[in-house]
């Protein structure tokens, strides 16, 4: 009989099979089992705590998991994890920078083990983002100090680039400068692993959208099927908590099912973007609502709806 | 790693520079020995420890002078503080100032960044205490007297290796903790109170300057070799340091 040949990610990728990692008694990144598609920009959303940048420094060798195993561009996990770095860059969420650099030293600092062509990349990246690089670093906004790293992670020319909450801190005319930037990227190719609280920008970069919270994969869907599933949301408010009580009771199962109820508030995903069947069934019941909103939602709602946690 | 080589030679820099400050004045106040010695002998009386160097340095004239006042006094104490603050800050300064995550991300390995600081630490303790001792010479013609240079080299590498034992553990404590100034000052209290118990007679042994003492260096002078145990016992040491402080920061977590 043979052996089963061990597991691998295909070149270009990203892979990881049981991965999982405690720190001491406390679980942050349960056993999880994905494979991000080469060339493919997937968004890793979920609030503070849920084991984004867990995952994220796992994947670049920055902590050692507690077990499973992790493949990036078809490289397994080893050592201190410097085969993947060579093949992928990271901007981290967490972030010091040494103030006494200028931005151009700072940049080559970022960029040692890269080409000089590389270096090139990132300055000309740098002042496409407007950053002054011969100022010192310790001048700059926390803003600035985010896209100096962000042009860092997006010089390289490797294959995977995993990018942890890489617009935290920036003004909405920068995170747009920032997002097409990503979405140039994703039409070259490269795959991109980029973790957000921004639905926004997940929406409008990411083909993929993995919903992470207390170090679990929850949901695993394309920014298409997020979209469809917002735009069949349905929410209901009424002036008295027992209102939305009754009507939780007597809701049928066929109309689709109850995402959550908040007090004065219930939630519903339809099973198609027909309102009509729901609306007729909430004008026969004697409770009057106070508002109904259907086809409005956003994915920070949807999120919020499902999970109970906010985003923006 | 330009960075790192920039600062260092900065701190090589600035302990060459008080090193040779406090070697220039030990020799342009040359005492006058035979003048001198009685006093000096009264007044070291009260320390046993002090009046055993004293004697020494009557007995063996300019070169136990020097080693006293350069290796003994000066490296000693400004080099034990040197070696732990560049150690100190080495991995932990990282860490502290929020630094370390992106210090490790890019493609170089842990082995090589532990590797380069501690070689660049050791590189500047050596360069400053070699560079320091090898202005001896000229600095003693101008009182007439001299030394050689060979055997300054020789007490410089003893010196270093000493020092180096204290930087290699405080570099091991560095790879593991993200608070420098505590580790400073932890180490800096026990380089203190290792030289305060060298001068009480009776305890004198349990302190690790013995093992950097006129005595020590005057026996290089004279033999002109290295004490190859003791040396071995340090860079024994060294290693130890260096690997538990390797296996530390290879399990860091940022």
């Amino acid at each position: 009989m043979q052996a089963p040949s061990p597991p691998t990610a295909p070149a270009g990728g990203i892979r990881t099979a049981g991965l999982c990692k405690r720190f001491g008694a406390h679980t942050a990144l349960e056993p999880l089992d994905l494979t991000v598609e080469p060339g493919s920009v997937t968004g890793l959303i979920g609030p503070n705590g849920s084991g984004k940048s867990t995952m994220m420094r796992c994947l670049i060798g920055l902590v050692a998991p507690t077990q499973g195993r992790v493949w990036v561009d078809g490289v397994p996990l080893t050592g201190d994890g410097l085969a993947i770095r060579r093949r992928a860059t990271y901007a981290p969420g967490e972030m010091g920078v040494y103030r006494e650099m200028k931005g151009q030293a700072h940049l080559d600092w970022f960029l040692r083990g890269r080409d000089r062509e590389t270096r090139r990349r990132a300055r000309e990246l740098a002042s496409e983002l407007g950053l002054p690089l011969e100022r010192k670093v310790g001048m700059y906004s926390h803003g600035m100090k985010r896209q100096l790293v962000f042009a860092a992670a997006m010089a390289p020319d490797v294959p995977v680039r995993i990018l942890d909450e890489i617009t935290e801190g920036l003004d909405p005319s920068k995170r747009t400068q920032v997002t097409d930037v990503l979405a140039r990227e994703s039409g070259r190719g490269t795959t991109v692993l980029l973790s957000s609280h921004h639905f926004g920008e997940v929406d409008r970069v990411c083909q993929r959208v993995l919903f992470m919270q207390a170090g679990r994969l929850l949901e695993d869907t394309s920014a298409a099927a997020m979209r469809d599933r917002a735009a069949r949301i349905l929410r209901v408010s009424y002036a008295q908590p027992t209102d939305a009580a009754a009507i939780e009771q007597r809701w049928p199962a066929a109309l689709g099912p109850r995402c959550s109820r908040r007090e004065h508030t219930l939630v519903f995903e339809l099973p198609s973007q027909d309102p009509r069947a729901a609306l007729e069934f909430l004008a026969a019941q004697a409770e009057t609502p106070r508002e109904v909103r259907f086809g409005a939602h956003t994915l920070a709602d949807l999120y919020q709806d499902l999970y109970g946690v906010e985003g923006t | 790693m330009a960075r790192d080589l920039r600062y260092y030679t900065l701190y090589g820099l600035f302990l060459f520079l008080l090193l040779e400050a406090l070697l220039y004045a030990a020799i342009h106040w040359w005492p006058a020995f035979s003048e001198n010695m009685g006093a000096l002998k009264a007044m070291a009386a009260p320390l046993p420890m002090l009046k055993d160097q004293i004697t020494l340095v009557d007995k063996l004239g300019a070169p136990a002078y020097v080693v006293g006042q350069h290796y003994f006094k000066a490296c000693n104490i400004l080099g034990t503080n040197a070696a732990v603050l560049f150690a100190a800050n080495a991995i932990a300064g990282e860490a502290h100032r929020g630094t370390l995550e992106v210090w490790l991300a890019r493609p170089v390995s842990r082995l090589r960044l532990y590797s380069e600081r501690f070689g660049m630490g050791m590189g500047a303790i050596f360069l400053a205490v070699l560079a320091s001792s090898l202005t001896t010479p000229p600095l003693l013609r101008t009182v007439g007297a001299r030394m050689h240079a060979w055997d300054l080299t020789l007490c410089s590498v003893y010196q270093t290796v000493f020092l180096g034992t204290f930087f290699a553990f405080t570099y091991a404590l560095s790879a593991r903790s993200g608070q420098p100034i505590k580790i400073a000052f932890f180490l800096l209290f026990f380089a203190i109170a290792q030289f305060a118990i060298y001068m009480v007679k009776t305890i004198t042994h349990y302190s690790v300057f013995r093992w950097a003492d006129i005595e020590t260096f005057a026996r290089i002078v004279a033999t002109d070799t290295l004490p190859w145990t003791r040396v071995g016992v340090m860079l024994a040491l060294q290693a130890v340091f260096f690997g538990i402080g390797y296996h530390w920061f290879r399990h860091r977590t940022p």
